[in-house]
């Protein structure tokens, strides 16, 4: 197995010198932690990822769970990291102090995130679940919910889940068929099926908890009919038992990758005696659920750079030490072969791995700063960093993802014929990232989200606010001589994005919905290669300094290569946009028009 | 009961070693310091016999201030107190000085047991814990990987591996310890853990603070002389047995024993 599967110094460098997580510290939210703690944080994450996550990540792939009798069995090591992760605090690291958590800024706990998941995303699933659903119960349930469930969720003895998905109902919630009947003693009861339900059920905790939305019986159609519930497995009887709560695992999935995890099937009330428990108000469970959602799609982005980065030492380990072929220019066949990373062709592998990974994350942690400076900021200020953030978070969600693979395929490819083999973990990341695309909502219905809703919102307003970032940037590199192509390339770019925004706007306003959003998907790509040219001169920025003040050969090369994954991003990424544009300004129709008969032969 | 427990900064075993100019020592730019992996043994059994019979344990460290990362580390883990013994007095001196700067930081200070690693992994010497108890005057239990303190809290049984057997130990206390690989398995640091920590007493002490004479220490007081650093040698090329099959390959391999290794 390769011997990194993160860069610390990368992550330092975004955290501290690209986005100064270390002055958060300066406000009362944060006010508890300094810059020496918050390393400390990050020094424990990373012995926790190489201590308990790192050394199971192949054996989860290779041995994944299996449904026997009516138990899910799992790894042994997922009740451990449960355990371990629960009582370590890392279940509620951006919980408030006053209820037990470590009230630590969002973009410190997402880059633990980041190195959990580059050392094993399956494992890193687990917590991450358990800490998501308990913060819906926080945000929207009652004290005596919370008091029922939370502190066993967050101290990594149950599991917590989310169960949104049903056989007919994917990416369109709306049609959901679970039901919720009242009765008169403060529950509901619940009948139906779930799909796909991660973490759905294990025996690595006592009880699972699921989040599960439902329609109450007469409810209104649509989404606005859906409530929210707490549905555990195991329900807690009046003598303070655990007894069965009439949910009946009927199936797990065999899956591509992500296997350490497993996804179940999960039929509800088949006996007529599941109970649910409400969540806030009736008919507002979506609501809640897309709160929780925004931060679910930022951390399917951050899974996905994740095992990219590892992917890409993994490749970099490799391409030091495979010996092939001689350099092109080197006519003498009797020469020893060279490693391969001395390959033009093999470093263009690199760097595209470098730029895309390195980029998704940077964008990723802009995504998290805006969450902290939200918290900390003024009414005006939270409501401009909430609209960012709503804008940005299916980009984030998206690029990483789709991109993800991309960069992974690269790196497999690195390995040539090894790539494919089990032998070395390329083939097991490629599939592993493959889910990021799917889960937490499909590419495309990202797309449709970013032109159809975010871009459109407030008359534009977020997406004005954008532009606006995105110059501030563009201004700050503007005296930067050795960043002038790119920043001359980010400000067309920029206009660019506004350009075939502003004659989608019109398509839209002419009613024609379809073709309005039928290339929605190549719109978000668009948009999302400007994003991360954006982030990337906001690092050059930083880099250029580093270069000229570093302290050790060490600390040059690291400016060094990140200045040439940059200049790769622009001169090899980039100019894709010009396509992408060329594409979504013409207006054609053409997806519209085809037909389904058309497809047969 | 109250016990002390010695702790190092080393350089991460993964770092890449480079010699210096002068031949003597090594190159500390981009160095990544951790705690040495002995002396985390000897945090973890502390912080287990405190949980088990009470009292508090005092993290000593000695070096420049980036030591005071590994004694937060100790404290995030659990550590009550922590004293870092920094001079620039020290910078050169050798393992015998710092047992004696070490003696000096302890010898005033209410103590059952004392831990350090049985060596550090840096220079691989082993000396500071046997200097130490001398300075102290105690017991000297080494490379031990069990621990038991008696109920009354007099005594303490301890064992040690020798040669595939396992030696014994009682002694009273106060003792010192050193710890071996295998004594136990260091708990990880929680965030709960690193808030407290915060606010946890690190003491700082020069040698003036301990009643020490700086001409006592540094290069030039050194008594044990480092002549040059050399690298290991380049491990040489690997070979591969040639054969079709096992019976083949294990007949070449008896013979190149014979012939080449001349172990046979
Ligand atoms: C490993 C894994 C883990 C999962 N974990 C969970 C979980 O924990 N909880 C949970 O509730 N669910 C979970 N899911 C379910 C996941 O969120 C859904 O699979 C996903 O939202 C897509 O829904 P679907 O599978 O029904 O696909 P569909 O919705 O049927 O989509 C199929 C294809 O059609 C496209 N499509 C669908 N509707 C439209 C439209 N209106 N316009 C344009 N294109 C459209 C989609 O983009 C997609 O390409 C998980 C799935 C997997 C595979």
């Amino acid at each position: 197995m390769a011997e990194k599967f993160m860069s610390m110094r990368n992550l330092k460098f975004l955290l501290y010198e690209v986005f100064d997580a270390a002055s958060l510290t300066r406000y009362d939210d944060y006010g508890a932690y300094d810059r020496k703690m918050l390393d400390m944080v990050l020094q424990a994450a990373w012995e926790l990822a190489q201590g308990i996550l790192w050394p199971h990540f192949q054996e989860m792939d290779r041995d994944p769970p299996e449904l026997a009798g009516d138990v899910v069995k799992v790894h042994s090591s997922v009740r451990d990291v449960l355990r371990t992760f629960g009582e370590g605090g890392w279940i509620a690291m951006t919980v408030p102090e006053e209820l037990d958590g470590q009230q630590l800024p969002q973009i410190i706990a997402d880059a633990c995130h980041f190195i959990f998941c580059s050392a094993n995303y399956s494992a890193a699933v687990y917590p991450g679940l358990c800490d998501g659903a308990a913060r819906l119960i926080e945000n929207f349930g009652s004290q005596a919910l919370y008091d029922a469930f939370v502190p066993h969720m967050r101290g990594g003895r149950w599991q917590g889940t989310m169960a949104l998905t049903e056989p007919e109902a994917g990416s369109s919630l709306a049609d959901i068929v679970t039901t919720a009947e009242p009765t008169d003693e403060g529950y509901y009861r619940i009948q139906g099926q779930k799909i796909f339900i991660s973490g759905g059920d294990h025996d690595g905790v006592e009880n699972i908890v699921h989040l599960m939305l439902a329609k109450i019986k007469g409810a209104p159609a649509g989404v606005k009919g859906i409530s929210l519930f707490v549905v555990p497995k195991k329900r807690i009887s009046e003598t303070g038992d655990l007894v069965s709560n009439d949910v009946v695992t009927s199936g797990i999935f065999h899956k591509l990758g992500y296997r350490g995890c497993p996804i179940a099937q999960l039929s509800m009330g088949d006996k007529e005696d599941c109970r649910g428990y409400l969540v806030g108000e009736p008919h507002n469970g979506l609501r809640y659920m897309f709160q929780m959602m925004n931060e679910s799609r930022i951390g399917v982005g951050i899974g996905a750079a994740a095992i990219a980065t590892a992917a890409y030492y993994a490749a970099l380990e490799y391409a030091t030490i495979r010996k092939q072929g001689r350099m092109i220019h080197e006519k003498d066949p009797s020469l020893p072969p060279v490693p391969i990373i001395q390959h033009p062709d093999v470093k263009r592998m690199l760097l595209f791995q470098r730029a895309v990974v390195e980029g998704s994350l940077s964008l990723l942690l802009q995504c998290s700063q805006y969450v902290d400076l939200k918290r900390v900021g003024s009414d005006e200020e939270t409501e401009a960093y909430a609209l960012l953030l709503d804008l940005l978070t299916p980009v984030a969600k998206s690029y990483p993802s789709e991109n993800g693979i991309l960069s992974i395929s690269q790196g497999l490819q690195c390995l040539g014929g090894s790539g494919y083999c089990d032998d070395y973990p390329l083939e097991q990341y490629y599939r592993d990232a493959r889910i990021h695309p799917i889960h937490e909502g499909t590419t495309g219905i990202q797309g449709q989200d970013l032109l159809g809703r975010k871009v459109m919102m407030k008359g534009g307003k977020a997406f004005k606010l954008y532009g606006e970032e995105v110059r501030k940037t563009i201004s700050k590199a503007v005296g930067e001589e050795r960043l002038q192509i790119q920043t001359r390339a980010l400000e067309e770019a920029l206009v660019l994005v506004e350009e075939v925004t502003a004659h989608l706007k019109g398509v839209a306003a002419k009613g024609d919905a379809d073709k309005f959003l039928a290339d929605a998907t190549l719109y978000l790509e668009l948009f999302g290669i400007v994003a991360i040219a954006w982030q990337w001169l906001k690092q050059g920025i930083v880099m250029v300094k580093g270069i000229d003040g570093a302290a050790s050969e060490k600390e040059k090369n690291f400016y060094q290569g990140k200045l040439y994954a940059l200049r790769f991003f622009f001169a090899y990424e980039l100019p894709k946009t010009a396509g992408l544009a060329r594409r979504l300004m013409n207006g054609d129709g053409l997806t519209v028009e085809m037909q389904e008969a058309f497809f047969k032969d | 009961m109250n016990i002390i427990v010695c702790l190092k900064q080393v350089p991460d075993t993964e770092t890449q070693i480079k010699i210096g100019s002068d031949r003597q020592s090594i190159v500390t730019d981009d160095i990544k310091w951790v705690m040495n992996p002995y002396d985390e043994y000897g945090v973890e059994e502390a912080l287990r016999l405190k949980e088990k019979h009470g009292g508090e344990v005092t993290v000593v460290g000695l070096g420049p201030k980036r030591v005071t990362e590994s004694i937060r580390t100790a404290l995030a883990m659990g550590a009550d107190k922590g004293i870092l013994i920094s001079d620039g007095a020290l910078d050169g001196s050798d393992s015998l000085a710092h047992a004696k700067a070490i003696a000096a930081a302890i010898k005033d200070l209410q103590y059952d047991l004392i831990f350090t690693g049985q060596r550090g992994v840096d220079d691989d010497l082993g000396i500071v814990g046997a200097t130490l108890a001398e300075a102290l005057n105690i017991p000297q239990l080494s490379l031990i990987v069990k621990v038991e303190v008696a109920e009354d809290g007099k005594s303490v049984k301890v064992q040690r591996p020798i040669e595939g057997e396992t030696l014994v130990i009682t002694s009273t206390l106060p003792a010192l310890i050193t710890a071996q690989k295998g004594l136990n398995e260091p708990r990880y640091a929680s965030l709960p853990g690193i808030m407290k920590a915060k606010k946890k007493p690190l003491a700082e002490k020069s040698l003036a603070d301990l009643g020490l004479n700086s001409a006592d220490f540094g290069a030039g007081a050194r008594k044990m002389k480092i002549l040059e650093l050399t690298p290991p040698p380049a491990r040489e090329a690997g070979k591969i047995v040639p054969g079709e099959t096992p019976q083949e390959k294990a007949a070449q391999l008896a013979k190149l024993l014979h012939d080449e290794a001349k172990v046979l």
